[in-house]
């Protein structure tokens, strides 16, 4: 994997809340150029919501987003996306009753035309091509994370944020999808995934941070997290 | 399933993150939104709160007393100015009341919408494997 140990995004010292109830406790994380950093932890632990505070649709009470060495604290998400901080929903974030066609035509805001959109998406997922004019609310669970990938990955991003790629989905087809996650981050994107089912993330990720009850734990290689696992997942984090 | 782990096509520029970084660093940062927003309602709240109870008070005051000069200055400075208050504070609670509220709706519909689709695409799904 290409890239240094600058980081591209940083939280600090990050607290967020929902009304008066605090979710985050001041977290701290920064993802690497070029790098796959991989927040785990078990449900409730407020991985999303920091996912969420990155992308700017969070706005954090207090604690600061930096991007590219820059403070974007409170800017708008559509702000950071046009710009390359690409977040792929949990949930994937696509139209179930649009076709493949007309969702990646939603991809074209960031300034790219429809064609070069189709053409990258259908070389890299050809079975999206084979779909075109397909509902997407017909198809597999699968093709519709493919899709929401595609639809990221066409607004070039610098930046992506990958929430529960692996949700609802079968291990085979989590494994390809993360190998695509791992190329992407070879051309120098820089990667956040969430994930809750950690296995299949740390084949791909350089760096591990487990969350447990809106604090960063532990940050680390995979190697050096996967004792704390069992323990933040059994409930051990207190 | 047909997956074609390429990512050629991605980041055609291999300067992609420096041109990332110059324009993050060219972005008008407009940073505080939600905060602003926030206290914009909340300052709409305490102006209606204030211009109500200025208008009350004015009010009182020009019953209260006989001299005209004195009820004149307590409907200028009591009543037409907590009047005016009191509309500017609604005026705002009403703006940032209901973006909040519009967002909130507009969610919903999104919600919705998706569970509808997948309802029908299960009641086809259901229909197709029982065909009569």
């Amino acid at each position: 994997m290409n890239g240094d140990d600058t980081p591209l995004l940083q939280l600090e010292g990050i607290r967020a809340s929902y009304d008066a109830i605090e979710v985050l406790h001041g977290v701290d994380l920064a993802v690497p150029v070029g790098k796959v950093v991989a927040l785990l932890g078990p449900n409730g632990a407020g991985k999303t919501t920091t996912l969420n505070v990155a992308c700017g649709i969070v706005e954090p009470r207090a604690g600061k987003v930096v991007v590219a060495g820059r403070d974007v604290t409170g800017v708008a998400p559509e702000e950071l996306a046009r710009r390359g901080v690409i977040t792929i929903p949990e949930g994937r974030g696509i139209f179930p009753n649009l076709t493949v066609r007309e969702n990646l035509q939603m991809a074209t805001f960031a300034g790219r035309p429809l064609a070069e959109i189709e053409e990258l998406a259908y070389r890299q997922f050809p079975r999206l091509g084979e779909r075109r004019g397909q509902l997407v609310g017909t198809m597999s669970g699968g093709e519709q994370q493919m899709l929401a990938m595609a639809r990221g990955l066409a607004s070039n991003p610098a930046i992506l944020l990958l929430d529960e790629l692996s949700m609802g989905l079968a291990p085979l087809v989590v494994e390809e999808l993360y190998g695509i996650v791992a190329q992407i981050a070879a051309t120098g994107v820089s990667i956040l995934v969430v994930e809750q089912f950690a296995r299949t993330v740390l084949g791909i990720a350089d760096l591990a941070a487990i969350m447990v009850h809106g604090v960063i734990r532990t940050v680390g290689t995979p190697e050096e997290v996967e004792d704390e696992l069992s323990a933040a997942y059994l409930g051990g984090g207190e | 399933m047909t997956v074609q782990p390429n990512p050629e096509g991605l980041n055609d520029h291999p300067d992609r993150v420096a041109g990332f970084q110059a324009e993050i660093e060219s972005m008008k940062v407009k940073a505080g939104g939600g905060q602003n927003e926030a206290k914009l309602l909340a300052l709409g709240i305490a102006l209606g709160v204030a211009g109500l109870a200025l208008a009350i008070y004015g009010g009182i005051m020009v019953q209260n007393d006989a001299n005209e000069y004195n009820q004149r200055a307590f409907m200028a400075t009591g009543s037409y100015i907590g009047i005016a208050m009191l509309i500017g504070g609604a005026a705002l609670f009403v703006r940032y009341s209901m973006a909040r509220y519009l967002r909130f709706w507009l969610i919903r519909m999104v919600h919705e919408s998706h569970a509808n689709t997948d309802r029908i695409v299960a009641a086809i799904e259901r229909a197709s494997d029982h065909p009569r």
